[in-house]
């Protein structure tokens, strides 16, 4: 996942959750504020009613109400009551006390915030309510709690958008140090040292380590060139001032025939040695990705002009090769190093094969990839030696002849050319590798 | 044939001059750039055999040079390296052959050979060994009119004998000559007698070949 859209999402999860958390609480916090306020209003009015009640005023009140000792009056859209009574409670208490309960008036239900007042005046207890319906109340807090939520929503998408945009504008030299610099990491020597200016520090310091980074890489990478090519000759010349000095010595025709024959194995020892370090050289170089892969590989051509090239060996044998290529895949790689590969893998088939064995090479496409199926019968392999058969010198036969390097130079020409290989091997009967190329040019 | 040997390595010059006299070139050997431009300027050279790694500069710069001022000589360049770039770059350079160290003395003899063949005065498109004929250009090989019917590569062990007669060849040298470089494993040289034993007998049927000797388990040498 991108930083940027972990940056968006991160933004969206928090939102979601402040939403979520305002959701719950504010039911319970707009009720708190708005009750406060509605406690206040009939507290404001219980004083200026009660501020100048004297005697007179409460028999007014209670007179003017029958007899029953109850005064009542209440707005004409019974959403506010005040009511005044001589109250049995002997208790005196100067409180005011808030609670919602229902109450009747004029045949009417309904529920009311109600301040309660017990006073005694005169040695009679009174009790004083003050009452305002609670439905308008509450459709307050509906109201109230809708506004608030669309207000907040319509914020965060707008925050969500702002952030993400900043977030872009911030990332965007990270991004440019990603794309154009990340990419080319496995080529030192295309890699781009252009600064990338950010006006943040920190990218700048990114870029730049990465700059020295690359610039000591490419200097290490030409220095392991110049010593490959300077082993190559410092090794090289020593055996060709051998070779060539044995070669002449053998044409002298006093030697005897045991000075020939040590001359001829010496020649054979440099021979070897040669061999070991041209592969070594072979597979640095590829690893070190010194060979162009740009060229038109052909099968049809390359394969069957190695078999004639091993017709030898084959014949020897007595193998039969059947080629049965029927996809027509345009592929790129170096021919050169891809002819090794294959003559590798064939030499093996060869090797290893039985008296009256057989090859087999087809191809096929598996999920638009090109695969190159090469199986041969013969001595076969345990998962233990086809685990190992990639590693430079491991060796799983001993009675052949070989320095154990050929399957190591393959498997470094395949990861050169994003080759995927897949070894499957049953003991005495049929060994496979699959060579799978990445998905093609277009 | 006059040989310049440009190279930096005395014992190697001397094996190669050893080498090339013994097939009745005249050398003489140079170890720098500098010696081996003198020598071009002040003597007529028919080849010139350049090491690229020399000590005061590469061979490169003697054949640019050289190719600026003499178009007649062959130049064969030898390296170390190995590298395909080095190749291509030598021969657009002028170069006309390449060869990469260690090489076999007997595969620097062929490509000399060739190399004579070409520069035209010594014009030679056959030749010929105990009344045996061969056709270099399309790889043939006559007896008395009559044609043989070698493989390719019978044809290229016979003419390399013949290249190098007198001299042992290693099978191994063979191998590499008929086979290149390319295997992992030519010292598995058992299919060259194969072939030289086919070989032999297709020229038995025309003529004896007790000249046609086998050097122990060495090798094989056409005696003339």
């Amino acid at each position: 996942m991108k930083l940027k859209n972990k940056l968006a999402s991160f933004n969206i999860i928090t939102k979601l959750v402040l939403m979520i958390i305002l959701l719950m609480a504010f039911p319970y916090i707009v009720k708190k504020v708005i009750y406060t306020n509605a406690d206040r209003n009939l507290l404001e009015k219980k004083e200026k009613l009660t501020n100048n009640l004297d005697i007179k005023g409460i028999k007014d009140f209670l007179l003017a109400n029958d007899s029953t000792e109850v005064y009542g009056s209440f707005s004409n859209l019974h959403n506010e009551f005040i009511q005044l009574e001589v109250s049995s409670n002997q208790k005196k208490i100067e409180k005011n006390i808030f609670f919602n309960d229902k109450r009747r008036i004029e045949n009417k239900t309904a529920e009311f915030r109600i301040l309660q007042h017990n006073f005694t005046y005169n040695s009679v207890n009174y009790k004083f309510e003050i009452g305002s319906n609670v439905k308008e109340i509450d459709d307050l807090i509906v109201l109230l709690h809708y506004t608030i939520i669309i207000t907040f929503l319509v914020i965060s998408i707008f925050m969500f958008v702002i952030d993400g945009a900043y977030i872009s504008f911030l990332l965007k030299p990270f991004y440019k140090i990603v794309e154009t610099k990340i990419r080319l990491i496995n080529e030192p020597e295309n890699f781009i040292h252009i600064p990338i200016n950010s006006k943040i520090s920190e990218f700048n310091d990114l870029d730049m380590a990465l700059n020295e980074m690359m610039h000591r890489i490419k200097g290490l990478f030409l220095k392991e060139k110049q010593f490959i090519g300077n082993v190559s000759h410092e090794l090289l010349t020593p055996i060709s001032v051998l070779k060539n000095r044995f070669e002449n010595l053998i044409q002298n025709q006093y030697l005897a025939d045991t000075v020939v024959d040590k001359i001829s194995d010496s020649l054979l020892t440099l021979d070897s040695m040669k061999k070991v370090i041209a592969n070594l050289l072979l597979i640095s170089k590829i690893d070190n990705k010194q060979y162009k892969t740009d060229e038109i590989i052909d099968f049809q051509e390359i394969i069957p002009h190695l078999i004639t090239n091993l017709e030898d060996r084959i014949h020897e044998k007595n193998i039969s090769v059947t080629q049965n290529f029927k996809q027509k895949a345009v592929l790129y790689g170096n021919k050169t190093l891809i002819q090794i590969l294959i003559s590798n893998l064939l030499t093996n088939a060869i090797k290893y094969n039985h008296k009256n064995g057989s090859i087999i090479i087809s191809d096929v496409f598996i999920n638009n990839s090109y695969t190159l199926i090469l199986s041969n019968t013969g001595l076969g392999m345990n998962a233990n030696q086809v685990a190992q058969i990639f590693n430079r010198f491991t060796r799983i036969n001993f009675e052949q002849e070989g320095q154990g390097i050929g399957l190591a130079i393959v498997d470094s020409i395949a990861n050169l050319h994003q080759i995927e290989i897949k070894v499957t091997s049953v003991m005495n009967q049929v060994t496979t590798f699959s060579l799978r190329f990445p998905n093609l040019k277009s | 044939m006059n040989i310049l040997i440009v190279e930096d390595n005395k014992e190697l010059a001397i094996e190669l001059k050893e080498f090339l006299a013994n097939s009745g070139y005249v050398c003489k050997i140079s170890n720098t750039c500098e010696s081996a431009l003198d020598e071009v300027n002040s003597n007529d050279y028919d080849i010139m055999l350049i090491d690229l790694g020399l000590p005061d500069g590469s061979g490169y710069n003697v054949l640019k040079s050289v190719r600026k001022n003499q178009y007649k000589m062959a130049v064969i360049v030898v390296s170390a390296r190995g590298e395909l770039d080095d190749k291509i770059n030598g021969l657009q350079l002028g170069a006309d052959d390449y060869l990469t160290k260690p090489f076999a003395l007997a595969e620097l003899q062929a490509r000399l050979f060739a190399i004579v063949r070409r520069l035209g005065g010594f014009a030679q498109n056959e030749l010929e060994l105990y009344g045996f004929k061969l056709q270099l250009q399309d790889y043939k090989v006559s007896y008395n009119e009559i044609l043989l019917k070698l493989t390719k590569k019978e044809f290229d062990i016979f003419q390399y004998l013949v290249l190098n007669k007198n001299r042992v060849i290693t099978r191994l040298q063979l191998t590499e000559h008929v086979w290149g470089d390319v295997l992992e494993v030519n010292s598995d040289s058992n299919f060259i007698d194969v072939h030289v034993k086919n070989l032999r007998n297709k020229l038995v049927k025309h003529h004896t070949i007790e000249w046609f000797e086998t050097v122990r388990n060495v090798g094989y040498r056409i005696n003339d």
